[in-house]
């Protein structure tokens, strides 16, 4: 498993949504959607923290929380859209 | 009103005046005996089929005329209708029509008939649950539960029966009423802008649920149908309010659910120059309760929630030196009402010891506690203040913080739990739940959060958990200090 030391996806979840606990139950395909962890208003700030981050324009990422399902997924989606970052 | 009157009454319009409109849904117009010919499809579907020895049946309250004749075809057979929002999903229909102790459940077809689907769901779950008797009540209600499965509250025949003479008369409802539908067919609100007006002889005029948003279809709808009566919340009056549209033929304009603003007033007399205003007051388990007539020339703000109605019974409660006792006089207490139009109780029957009692003057009569806060001035007029329990608003759904805790409390790593509403700058209101883990266990707030996401609407599900091996706060009552938790929260990190 990724830990949050070289990970700074899940160290963004972690402290935003999380209160800074970090968890086994924190897996590569935790459904962050479902579980309501990242719901609609922590999608706009999720987005903002990537777009900010990673320097992917805003309109460059999509809104649909599909592609931020899971900590696997939102990687993905970084790795596609900014590849020299991670 | 489901009951065999309504039914006499509409077998009257269907000889009496078959070609006139009984419901306009989606720009078509069924008359009298039209809905009549979609009723008898429906029973000739029911009829014969295995209801179990309680004869109920789950009908989902899909809005159109064919649900609205589905409805009568069953009360007509003597089945009692449980009528839950078809919004719920499959596992929830399937605990409540257990509940109600009912095998089957039906959506109507359009064209008429009805596809039954029996429901795979545990006899056991109606443990606990009185059997709704279609001799006493033909339909079973569901209230906005703020968690999860919603309570089931049956209303008596008779008690439709006095609400429908009543609403006839308090707003003039005849063959000439045309009422708009707003609210989904599963609110009580269905039993004065549907039931009583198809009673009545008018017609209703079925606001499409999909659509009900929507300032523009909403008075399109109100405007070229001639709606005479207009029911809702005050979301739907500020919709019909919406750029300065004019409504010249509503003569009765009710408004309910919620308090309305002054702006909110001052924009629906504009809109409906020649209607009369009413502000009910009440809730499922009572029907309305209390009405204040308001005059748009001489009107107070707040309003009143008004005057009991004929037959209501209604004592504010407070805590004195030795219990509960009786507010004479002005001040502040509970409002516990009694109304001709009340259920005989939750089919749970655990949750009735907490929500009736009997009158706390004496006497028999059996007053529901309503858990709003009632403030009584010196001139006997009573204005609502709030809740007493631990009901809360999270992004506009009512959420109740005690069943909150209670799901939590039911994870098996959970020892107790309480949750606290805070202030949040983004969504008005979010919730916040203290944990205590079991010893020896490895739960984590994440995988608490995912479990309450399970087993809780979205709004319910707090969105941050703090977990420790410590005991909660208690108050001198033993019970959770939820004020001190609240405090340290407010004060702390975030």
């Amino acid at each position: 498993m990724i830990t949050g030391d070289n990970d700074p996806i899940r160290e963004y979840i972690v402290r935003e949504f999380l209160g800074g606990e970090d968890t086994e139950d924190l897996t590569d395909d935790f459904d962050l959607i479902e579980s309501t962890v990242v719901n609609s208003l922590g999608l706009v700030r999720l987005i903002s923290w990537i777009s900010e981050t990673y320097g992917i324009s805003v309109d460059d990422i999509p809104l649909e929380p599909d592609v931020y399902r899971t900590l696997a997924d939102i990687r993905n989606f970084v790795r596609q859209a900014a590849p020299a970052t991670v | 009103m489901p009951s065999p009157r309504l039914l006499q009454a509409l077998s009257r319009h269907v000889q009496e005046q078959p070609d006139s409109t009984a419901l306009v849904f989606a720009g078509e117009r069924v008359t009298y005996a039209g809905l009549d010919r979609l009723t008898r499809r429906a029973a000739t579907d029911l009829d014969g089929v295995d209801l179990g020895p309680v004869r109920a049946l789950c009908v989902p309250a899909h809005k159109s005329p064919e649900t609205v004749a589905l409805l009568l075809a069953a009360w007509s057979l003597g089945i009692n209708t449980l009528v839950p929002s078809p919004g719920l999903g499959a596992a929830a229909l399937a605990t409540l029509t257990a509940q109600a102790h009912g095998p089957l459940s039906a959506v109507a077809v359009p064209g008429g008939g009805a596809v039954l689907t029996r429901q795979a769901a545990d006899p056991a779950l109606s443990d606990g649950f009185s059997a709704p008797d279609p001799r006493e009540s033909l339909l079973t209600l569901t209230t906005s539960g703020s968690t999860g499965v919603p309570k089931l509250v049956p209303v008596r025949t008779e008690a439709f029966d006095r609400f429908g003479a009543w609403a006839t008369e308090k707003f003039g409802l005849d063959g000439g009423t045309r009422s708009l539908s707003f609210s989904p067919l599963n609110f009580d609100l269905a039993l004065l802008d549907v039931w009583a007006v198809l009673q009545a002889g008018g017609t209703v005029v079925l606001a499409d649920a999909g659509a009900s948003g929507d300032a523009g279809y909403l008075r399109d709808l109100t405007q070229n149908n001639e709606v005479t009566l207009v029911q809702g919340v005050p979301l739907l009056h500020r919709l019909l309010a919406t750029g300065g549209a004019r409504y010249p033929a509503v003569r009765t304009v009710v408004f309910t659910g919620e308090a309305v603003s002054d702006q909110g007033l001052r924009d629906a007399f504009a809109a409906c120059p020649a209607a009369r205003f009413h502000n009910v007051f009440g809730c499922t388990e009572t029907n309305d309760s209390f009405v204040q007539d308001i005059d748009p020339d001489a009107y107070m703000h707040p309003l009143p929630i008004g005057d009991p109605i004929d037959g209501t019974d209604a004592v504010l409660l407070i805590e004195g030196a030795e219990g509960t006792e009786v507010l004479r006089g002005p001040g502040t207490g509970e409002l516990l009402v009694h109304t001709p139009f009340q259920t005989c109780g939750y089919l749970e029957q655990a949750r009735n010891a907490h929500a009736f009692m009997p009158d706390p003057r004496g006497g028999g009569a059996m007053f529901y506690r309503t858990g709003d806060l009632v403030h009584r001035d010196a001139d006997g007029r009573h204005f609502l203040q709030g809740r007493t329990d631990f009901q809360v608003k999270v992004r506009g759904v009512r959420t109740n913080t005690l069943e909150v805790e209670t799901v939590l409390a039911a994870h098996p790593d959970v020892v107790e739990a309480a949750v606290v509403a805070l202030p949040c700058p983004e969504a008005g209101t979010r919730l916040h739940a203290e944990v205590v883990r079991r010893d020896g266990t490895t739960l984590s707030s994440l995988g608490l959060r995912a479990y309450a996401a399970k087993h809780l609407p979205r709004h319910a599900v707090p969105s941050s958990v703090g977990l420790g091996g410590t005991p909660l706060p208690k108050t001198q009552t033993g019970k959770p200090d939820r004020n001190s938790i609240k405090k340290t929260k407010l004060n702390g990190a975030s």
